[in-house]
């Protein structure tokens, strides 16, 4: 179950990175691209989140 | 001579919620909303809907953390109303709680026709535009089937409640993923923002029901008194449920205004239509946004179209329910605290229930189920609701209500969180929000919260936005809450007890109980250590 967890937060980070990189790559869109760099960012918060969980889980175990 | 009688002591609520519990406690409640508020944001803020659930995400987050640290603090069912109620006075404290139960009766109606919303996607015969009369019927037996289920004392289960959530978590998840790796264009993204910027009006519109998106971390602070150690499970769920509905929110609004659409979609013309352009002025697709952009997906979409608005549904109307139950629950609390008359703490002999709770405010939303459903039934209703309240749809008439109390009590949490700072600084906190300003208040060290006061603007503007552009909230929130402080006063000047003023009441000895019957003894011993250096301080003084 901590494995599949754990799966899941980095795929959230990877998805993250992805749109980050869609979104910088069109970078003279000024404005329009924060909402999308916010959510980037906030998925890779979630990610990093769920995966210092899981980790204090294990040192705890 | 007969035995010293003892005290029974009170019955109390079960700690049993876990992490898991706790998160999809919240989840059920606040993870609901995007599928109501998706359709109405894009309706009006289109080319802006992404900044308008931006700005509403930022107010969230700030929202969030204050009910983090609060619930963590102080672990009672009461929820906002009683962390006002302890900062600032019992009149504040009815105030915000009079405030979520606007919020409460709201979210059974709207809940509940949204949930018939997507069900007609499956069922044609149930569109509102098409048959408003069997709309209204099969929204008003939803409310009254769970007004009678609460009654009897059936409730779903928290098993039940979990396996929705991970159902719709993953799916929503699905449907993101495949979104953006299949169907997203950022070109179109850009596009809708720079070509179809709102007015600033219709902005303005728009970020105040785009708060309707994220209330209902309320429900985490209540169920904070059967939490197991809540006050390190509480932060943990509460920071994972924050960031999960944002990143659903800020994802499905720039998925929508990007969807490069997987079946083209027309107008009347034959003229090419962007996906978000199919919500405005159009209010059966905005009470079913999530299922009619899930079904745009490629491939996916042909089985999404199949299941995704049953789940809606399913979690629309466990949302529903969660009005009922949380509205009886907080009339308790508030009656127990003297606010509200002892009638409404009157439970059922047979049933155990808060019977008169549960009727009176299911009645409440069926009165505002009848205000929204009216222009649809009566052609008469619906021109004096174009002449006067520039023509609002039932949908958009719940939401305007539903902003109302959310934006009313949240700013008054905001308050009570600052308050609460400067009167209990002594009170350990295990999670307190970040960037505080150091400073000394009576000789004691206290950390004034910087994000709470930019919280407080940012909702307290929504709450602005809201009186100032939805023509029917702007009446009918005032007027319940103007009803309510009558009510208040009435009530307060009959039981002989303070009218604008408070009880006294021993915080202290409470925030002991509190963290004893919490089980959280080290917390406890902390604040008693806290409290005697604090008057061995002050004597010294002396």
């Amino acid at each position: 179950m901590l494995v599949l967890r754990a799966v899941l937060a980095v795929a959230l980070i990877v998805c993250g990175v992805v749109i980050l990189v869609r979104m910088l790559s069109m970078l003279a869109a000024g404005f329009a691209l924060v909402p999308g760099v916010v959510l980037a960012g906030a998925m890779i918060a979630l990610g990093v989140h769920r995966i210092s969980l899981i980790l204090r889980a294990r040192r705890a175990a | 001579m007969s035995a010293p009688r003892t005290k029974p002591p009170e019955p109390e609520l079960r700690r049993s919620v876990t992490p898991w519990g706790s998160f999809s406690w919240g989840y059920s409640d606040v993870g609901a909303d995007i599928f109501v508020g998706l359709g109405l944001v894009l309706a009006w803020a289109a080319g802006a809907t992404n900044v308008a659930f931006l700005f509403a995400g930022i107010v969230y987050v700030c929202i969030g953390l204050a009910y983090t640290e609060l619930a963590s603090t102080y672990p009672v069912a009461g929820g906002g109303q009683y962390f006002v109620m302890r900062g600032l006075g019992d009149l504040f404290g009815f105030i915000a709680g009079w405030a979520v139960l606007l919020d409460f009766t709201i979210d059974v109606t709207l809940f509940s026709w949204s949930s018939v919303d997507y069900t007609s996607q499956l069922v044609p015969a149930l569109v509102n535009s098409v048959h408003p009369w069997l709309h209204f019927i099969v929204v008003l037996s939803l409310v009254l089937g769970l007004c009678l289920l609460n009654v009897l004392g059936v409730r779903e289960s928290t098993a039940f409640n979990g396996f929705v959530s991970a159902l719709d978590v993953i799916s929503e998840t699905l449907i993101l993923c495949l979104g953006f790796l299949f169907a997203f264009r950022p070109g179109l993204l850009i596009h809708a923002m720079h070509f179809s910027w709102p007015t600033p009006y219709q902005l303005m519109l728009g970020t105040s029901l785009a708060i309707v998106s994220f209330v209902g971390l309320e429900s985490i602070s209540q169920a904070a008194q059967e939490t197991q150690r809540p006050a390190s499970v509480i932060p943990r769920t509460s920071v994972a449920l924050i960031l999960t509905i944002l990143i659903f929110a800020l994802a499905y609004s720039n998925l929508a205004l990007g969807l490069h659409p997987w079946h083209p979609i027309t107008d009347a013309h034959g003229h090419a239509m962007q996906f978000w352009q199919i919500f405005p002025h159009n209010a059966d697709n905005q009470g079913k946004a999530v299922a009619l952009l899930a079904e745009q997906v490629p491939y996916y979409g042909a089985f999404a179209a199949l299941y995704v608005p049953i789940l809606g549904a399913v979690l629309l109307l466990i949302s529903s329910n969660s009005g009922v139950f949380g509205s009886s629950r907080i009339a308790y609390a508030m009656s127990s605290a003297n606010l509200l008359p002892s009638i409404f703490q009157r439970v059922h002999a047979r049933f155990r229930t808060p019977v008169i709770s549960i009727v009176f405010f299911s009645s409440i939303a069926v009165i505002e189920l009848i205000f929204a459903a009216l222009p649809a039934l009566v052609p008469a209703a619906s021109a004096l609701y174009s002449q006067f309240f520039h023509g609002e749809n039932g949908l958009e008439f719940l939401a305007d209500l539903y902003a109302f109390g959310a934006a009313t009590s949240y700013s008054f949490v905001f308050l009570g969180l600052i308050a609460l700072r400067l009167y209990d600084p002594l009170s350990p906190r295990k999670f307190k929000i970040p960037l505080n300003i150091p400073m000394r208040i009576r000789g004691e060290r206290v950390d004034f919260p910087v994000i709470a006061v930019l919280g407080f603007i940012g909702i307290f503007s929504i709450l602005i936005f809201t009186l100032r552009t939805h023509a029917l909230g702007r009446i009918f929130g005032p007027t319940w809450l103007v009803l309510g402080v009558i009510l208040y006063l009435l009530y307060r000047n009959h039981r002989r007890l303070p009218m604008l003023g408070s009880r006294r009441r021993d915080w202290r000895t409470e925030q002991i109980d509190i963290r004893r019957r919490a089980g959280e003894l080290e917390l406890m011993d902390e604040y008693v250590a806290n409290l005697k250096a604090s008057d061995a301080r002050r004597a010294g003084q002396a």
